[in-house]
């Protein structure tokens, strides 16, 4: 069963979270159903092992590259049945193609390997580098630049020693023809073993460079961002977001102990001749929180408020009342913006046209204030992602305060450190007073954990 | 090995007949993901966006197996006194008052309070037991002498605790009753599970179940499900249909129109004994395949295109 555990190796490398009852499964599914129809193995493993529809995807990819045509066939069979192939019967043979003996039943060792070589029997031949590749370790390998010693170790296990023994007694006899055909045959096999090794090794690490990078990129200061690190960075924002989508996602009814609910406990008990034998208590319906953002789009901080607004844009399920604005010198509604247009040629839009000016807090506060000031009521949360930096301008807390009176809460994100506020013209002071809380926010995990926080809250 | 392939193979294929006969065209991994379902005892999680034929594949596999389907429809709030069991209180009650009499007369003769209660304690069971037990879909399926199919429909829309509650029954056939016991299935049941992806299902369900994934048909699987279905339909106008459907799917539309969706357009055009897909016919008729009405708005305009290229195709 070497070859199901080490495919679901790969798999879990590939980010399919494969349990080891899952493993255990497809085992007996292979017992069942045997390694004969390959079609009918990756359907059947499919699913078993890949439970949703972009796991699914992911498992196409990986079957597709780990049993290419050449390894499969009967050769995985070899490799699952292990040291069965004396067992075969001799009609299973012959359909692999080639006469002459079976391959697995031979030892490698006592130039088993150069016969293999020299017949050309592929299908043998791939067992046995799939037997090798297990003994050498090869599912242990972690770099590309291992491929190399990987190879010659392959090839050692498979008896390499004893096929150039052969070459050199074919030399000393002066077998010139056998002393080709043998050198050919080496020179193929070393390409074969190569190629494999190079295989399997990115089938193993592809996506563990992707996930340290990934790692590195959601601590690193948003405004340090290559551009280059964009897209990468966008496929982690979307993953974070649907992390926390999915842990806030479920409807949140909270039972209230202690309170009976009359009218329902009537009703349920109807059936006992009013006998009150069901209590039904009274329940708290939580409410998703309605969410309005204001994000500083001029020049310092928009990165920022790029990566906020992605991270509102994908977790559009859980919280789908969001108005978002954005301001510079002035403020302006997005949320139809980012409805309807693709996430980038908003946020591009977004840009030119608000964010032209220098930061004006008073003139921006005031807009939203005309903007939202119907719409705010105990529920809403509003959030302010900027520097606090008004340029000296009046930075218009009284009109926050007025917002901050109506609404459930006031959260700031300020990018910069706690240690650069209330320096020069920043003015958090000010405005933190009425802000329910004021963090520092400049990484994708301090994102992510604000909006944790804020979904839990509620 | 080849031998246990072939026998696979043929077991699959066999399964496609028999649902074939019975009005459910599948394709091979529908088939497979049955046959594995049955060896592995496994219960089989079933996704897919609505109208393929999820709930219809449980039917189609009672029908063929020969058992009965036992059907637990899923909803927010379900919970174990409407899945698994219940007393029945009134019952209950109404026996106590019928045997009031026949109660006095037992305590005849027991002098304290304590020799009571424990003659009473005697009786205990007879009212906690199976006579006032009233079993619920889960509970039936595990009763099941000859085995049944057991239906989760959409257990999406049921709360993460009643997920959690269905563990056991996926995983072991069985249910524990604080009252009773645990209940071992006496024949472990097919266990299907549907569900149209409103949340993400837990890991630990789904490492439980085995996943199929079913995506709107290929339109010759479609022709073929359409002919099943409605055999009274011409074959050319069948292949038109479907490929007028299958273009409509590619469109950016809030809700694609289903298998469901296809079938009771092609009995639109039997009812009204159209004789090909003409484009006043189909913006008459546009409704029955779609429900949205902005839906509608976006494939009007598209119609005659559409039309040209199912013409193209066939």
């Amino acid at each position: 069963m070497f070859i199901i555990s080490d495919f679901v190796r790969v798999l879990r490398a590939a980010d399919i979270n494969v349990s080891t009852v899952e493993t255990i499964e497809a085992g007996r599914m292979i017992d069942l159903m045997g390694f004969a129809d390959r079609e009918l193995v990756k359907t059947s493993l499919s699913q078993i092992l890949a439970k949703s529809e972009s796991d699914k995807e992911t498992f196409d990819d990986c079957f597709e590259n780990y049993f290419t045509a050449l390894s499969f066939a009967d050769a995985s069979e070899d490799g699952v049945a292990g040291d069965a192939g004396t067992e075969h019967p001799a009609s299973d043979n012959a359909g692999a193609g080639d006469e002459g003996p079976p391959a697995a039943s031979q030892s490698l060792a006592n130039g088993g390997l150069s016969e293999m070589v020299l017949q050309g029997d592929n299908v043998a031949l791939a067992a046995a580098m799939a037997r090798a590749a297990s003994e050498v370790g090869l599912a242990e390998a972690k770099l590309f630049t291992q491929s190399g010693l990987f190879t010659r170790k392959i090839m050692e296990s498979m008896g390499l020693d004893a096929l150039e023994q052969q070459l050199i007694q074919f030399r000393r006899e002066e077998d010139a023809a056998g002393v080709e055909a043998l050198e050919g045959a080496r020179r193929q096999l070393f390409e074969m073993v190569r190629d494999y090794v190079d295989t399997q090794i990115k089938l193993r690490t592809a996506n563990a460079g992707r996930r340290v990078r990934e790692d590195a990129l959601s601590r690193v200061k948003l405004s340090n961002l290559d551009r280059s690190d964009m897209r990468i960075m966008r496929g982690l924002v979307e993953k974070l977001a649907k992390r926390l989508a999915t842990a806030h996602s479920r409807r949140r009814t909270k039972a209230q102990r202690g309170v009976v609910d009359i009218r329902k406990t009537l009703r349920r008990n109807q059936s006992h001749d009013g006998l009150l034998i069901d209590l039904v208590w009274k329940t708290k319906k939580l409410d998703r929180p309605r969410l309005i953002t204001m994000c500083d789009v001029s020049g310092s901080v928009a990165a920022y408020a790029k990566f906020l607004l992605m991270f509102l844009y994908n977790l559009d399920e859980v919280i789908p009342k969001t108005r978002s604005f954005v301001f510079s010198n002035q403020c302006g509604e997005v949320t139809d913006l980012f409805q309807q247009q693709d996430l980038e040629k908003a946020m591009a839009q977004a840009v030119t046209q608000y964010g032209g000016g220098s930061t004006d807090y008073g003139q921006s506060l005031s807009d939203l204030a005309h903007y939202i000031i119907d719409d705010i009521d105990h529920r809403t949360t509003l959030m302010i992602l900027g520097d606090g930096r008004s340029n000296f301008g009046h930075p218009g807390h009284d009109i926050l305060r007025d917002l901050a009176a109506r609404a459930r809460r006031v959260i700031w994100l300020n990018p910069e450190p706690q240690a650069l506020w209330n320096t020069g013209d920043s003015e958090m002071h000010r405005l933190g007073a009425y802000c329910h809380l004021v963090q520092s926010c400049n990484t994708i995990r301090h994102l992510e954990r604000v909006l944790d926080n804020l979904l839990r809250a509620h | 090995m080849t031998f246990k392939t072939q026998k696979a193979l043929s077991e699959i294929s066999h399964i496609r007949d028999g649902f074939a006969a019975s009005g459910y065209i599948c394709d091979q991994k529908i088939a497979t993901a049955l046959h594995l379902a049955q060896q592995l005892e496994k219960p089989l999680l079933v996704e897919g966006p609505p109208g393929v034929g999820k709930t219809e594949l449980a039917k189609a596999a009672a029908q063929f197996l020969g058992l009965d389907l036992i059907r637990l429809q899923c909803y927010e709030g379900l919970d174990e006194s409407k899945a698994l069991y219940e007393w029945q209180y009134g019952k209950q009650l109404l026996y106590t008052q019928v045997l009031r009499e026949k109660l006095s007369e037992l305590m005849d003769g027991a002098d304290t309070l304590g020799a009571s209660m424990g003659r009473l304690n005697d009786f205990e069971d007879v009212f906690f037991s199976e006579q006032f037990l009233q079993e619920r879909p889960l509970l039936a399926a595990l009763r099941q002498e000859a085995g049944c199919v057991l239906l989760l429909d959409e257990i999406d829309k049921a709360d993460s605790e009643f997920e959690a509650f269905l563990l056991e029954i996926l995983s072991d056939y069985q249910i524990s009753v604080p009252e009773l016991g645990t209940i071992q299935a006496k024949t472990r049941p097919l266990v299907f599970l549907t569900s149209n992806n409103t949340r993400e299902l837990s890991d630990a369900l789904k490492r439980r179940c085995l996943h199929l994934y079913i995506a709107f048909p290929e339109p010759a699987r479609e022709a073929e499900i359409l002919k099943a279905r409605v055999p009274e339909l011409d074959d050319a106008v069948a292949r038109q249909l479907v490929d007028f459907v299958a273009g409509i799917r590619k469109l950016d539309i809030k809700k694609p129109p289903a298998i469901s969706e296809t079938i009771d357009w092609a009995r639109t055009i039997l009812l009204l004994s159209a004789s090909q897909l003409s484009a006043e016919f189909v913006e008459d008729t546009l409704n029955v395949l779609l429900k949205f009405k902005s839906d509608i708005e976006i494939v009007t305009p598209q119609i005659n295109t559409l039309l040209r290229e199912t013409r193209d195709a066939s």
